[in-house]
């Protein structure tokens, strides 16, 4: 499924501007999803809007975003509006500044995004910028806003693309002091090798199997399964009839107990 | 340890046949950012939200609703939230050290939330150990445990005096760089423009530190509004303009050139503009009349 960029704008480094556009590294969309339903009737439960003083239903196409003046006293804004406020940051990286690349610290990285050209006119440009970071083994410092805030972000580049990091606010992050602060500063000095040896002995290459989702693998195995028992049903029950019968929902619960308490036998094992 | 804070989880940190006692303490937390009331336009009354059955579009109250997967359209298995929270298993409290990885090879497009790793009274001495012995040998280590009532992998790695965890997202929720970028084309920039590019960089090299950076929004946020209010036309946003391929080495030349002949005078770019302020907010009137102020160097259009 090909991302949507969620973002489009300029990348720019002192005079050279470049179209990019810009998806998030992470999505929620391949997460087993539970929806709320109603006990009573098997339906789906969605939300809806009604007004606070008449009590009835608002139509989709009067909600309005209103920043609140004063008790019941709101200005209405428009995404136009809302475009419109006076940040180049709204639409434009700057690079401001470039900083060593190991320089960032981690607990600072808060979401990671893809950034690439958006017009064949600009893939040179791009280019250009990428690679002179990477020769130069520094990130690109910059800023945009993002849902209503302005945010610091990293850009690093990465085989012909850019990683762009939203940092986190310092406020945000918490002193580490008080929290480390009654930890001993050095190890004894005879315990330390011997720990080293045991790294060497486990040291892995990293793989995306070390974050596999076990809960995850087998509801979506289960699933397939009730998909299967269910077919021939299809069609003379559709789908107002209710839900399930209880019996396999405590089936499902049992081989889900089941299977990942032997994922966690055989990590213990192991 | 860690006096006055709350621990998130408690258990232990195993690696080899060694454990201690440890806590999970949370790192980071998202700060309060602006909100907008959803307002009813025909009425400017607020709105509130409530939860009606999709087909008899009757309210459903809370102890009504439960979970389901949809399998089909329309057609659902259900499942109690206490079932599901039953599913998860007992947690066996230890964060057991599964393997070390190089430091440079961890993928950080993975990481999710960082949480501070102090041990207990007792375990201070192991866990001095494991810090000092990952730190010397460059890597970092992968564990997995029921933490949160989801199994999850966790990054551990030397901090300070400390570790971080950091918990890692699922294969499933992350999209490789490689994928997200085969479609491009592959461009090696070399010579001229790599030299005048990297000459750019080396003008505008410095340490950042993300605790001095602030948010402008609300500041800008709030000229808007008042603009809006007194029937002001709002600002137009302003044209960018595109390096066209063919002007892409001048351009180069003419910012390498503009960062030597600016050299001397003091640079006001944001990053340093904000040093002073701190942690504090910005004072938020000033904070907003030099977002609007900051010109950048326009380039002709060529």
């Amino acid at each position: 499924m090909p991302a949507r960029y969620y973002w489009k704008g300029y990348l720019k480094l002192s005079l050279v501007t470049c179209p990019v556009a810009m998806t998030p590294a992470t999505s929620e969309s391949e997460k087993v999803r539970f929806h709320t339903l109603n006990r009573e009737t098997g339906n789906r439960v969605v939300s809806q809007y009604v007004d606070s003083v008449t009590g009835k239903s608002v139509r989709d196409e009067n909600e309005a975003k209103g920043y609140a003046r004063g008790e019941n006293d709101f200005v209405i804004l428009t995404d136009d509006d809302l475009d419109r406020v006076a940040l180049d940051t709204v639409k434009t990286i700057d690079i401001e500044k470039f900083a060593p690349a190991e320089s960032i610290e981690w607990v600072y990285l808060e979401k990671p995004h893809y950034l690439m050209p958006d017009d064949a006119v600009g893939n040179e440009a791009f280019a250009v910028i990428r690679d002179a970071m990477k020769s130069d083994k520094v990130v690109g410092i910059s800023k945009l806003v993002f849902g209503r805030r302005e945010k610091a972000v990293v850009l690093e580049p990465r085989g012909e693309g850019i990683v762009l990091w939203t940092l986190r606010f310092g406020d945000e992050v918490r002193p580490e002091e008080s929290y480390f602060e009654d930890i001993d500063e050095e190890a004894d000095p005879d315990i330390v090798p011997l720990v080293q040896q045991l790294i060497k002995k486990k040291t892995a290459h990293w793989s995306p199997d070390m974050v596999s989702d076990p809960i995850q693998e087998s509801l979506v195995a289960l699933i397939e399964e009730k998909k299967k028992a269910l077919k021939p049903k299809k069609k003379t029950s559709r789908t107002k009839d209710g839900p399930a019968p209880a019996s396999n929902v405590v089936n499902i619960m049992d081989a889900l107990r089941k299977s990942v308490a032997d994922e966690l036998r055989s990590r213990k094992a192991g | 340890m860690a006096s006055g804070h709350r621990a998130q989880w408690k258990g232990f940190l195993k690696f080899g046949e060694v454990s201690c006692g440890v806590a999970l303490f949370t790192a980071a937390s998202t700060s309060e950012r602006l909100t907008f009331n959803t307002i009813n336009k025909a009425t400017g009354n607020r709105v509130n939200r409530v939860f009606i059955d999709g087909e008899t579009e009757e309210p459903v109250p809370k102890e009504l609703q439960t979970k389901g997967f949809e399998i089909e359209n329309g057609q659902y298995i259900v499942i109690d939230p206490d079932e599901i929270a039953a599913a998860v298993p007992e947690s066996n409290k230890t964060l057991e050290i599964e393997a070390f990885i190089p430091c440079s090879e961890v993928d950080d497009v993975y990481f999710d939330k960082p949480y501070y790793l102090t041990p207990d009274k007792m375990g201070g001495d192991a866990f001095v150990a494991l810090r000092d012995g990952m730190r010397k040998s460059k890597v970092a280590a992968i564990a997995r445990t029921v933490l949160f009532r989801r199994m999850r992998t966790v990054l551990i790695r030397p901090h300070g005096k400390g570790l971080i965890a950091t918990t890692l997202n699922y294969d499933y929720e992350v999209r490789s760089s490689a994928k997200a970028f085969e479609e491009m084309p592959k461009l090696k920039i070399e010579g001229e423009m790599l030299d005048l590019a990297k000459h750019i960089i080396g003008t505008k090299k410095g340490e950042f530190d993300p605790a001095t950076f602030d948010d402008r929004y609300e500041a800008a946020l709030e000229a808007l509004v008042k603009a809006k209010i007194e029937g002001k036309a709002l600002p137009k946003p302003k044209k960018v303009e595109v390096s066209q391929p063919n002007d892409l080495l001048a351009a180069l030349r003419e910012s390498a050139g503009l960062m030597k002949s600016g050299a001397d005078k003091p640079k006001r770019t944001a990053a340093n503009a904000n040093k002073g302020v701190g942690r504090q907010r910005a004072a938020r009137g000033a904070a907003g009349k030099a977002a609007s102020s900051k010109a950048a160097p326009q380039r002709k259009a060529g």
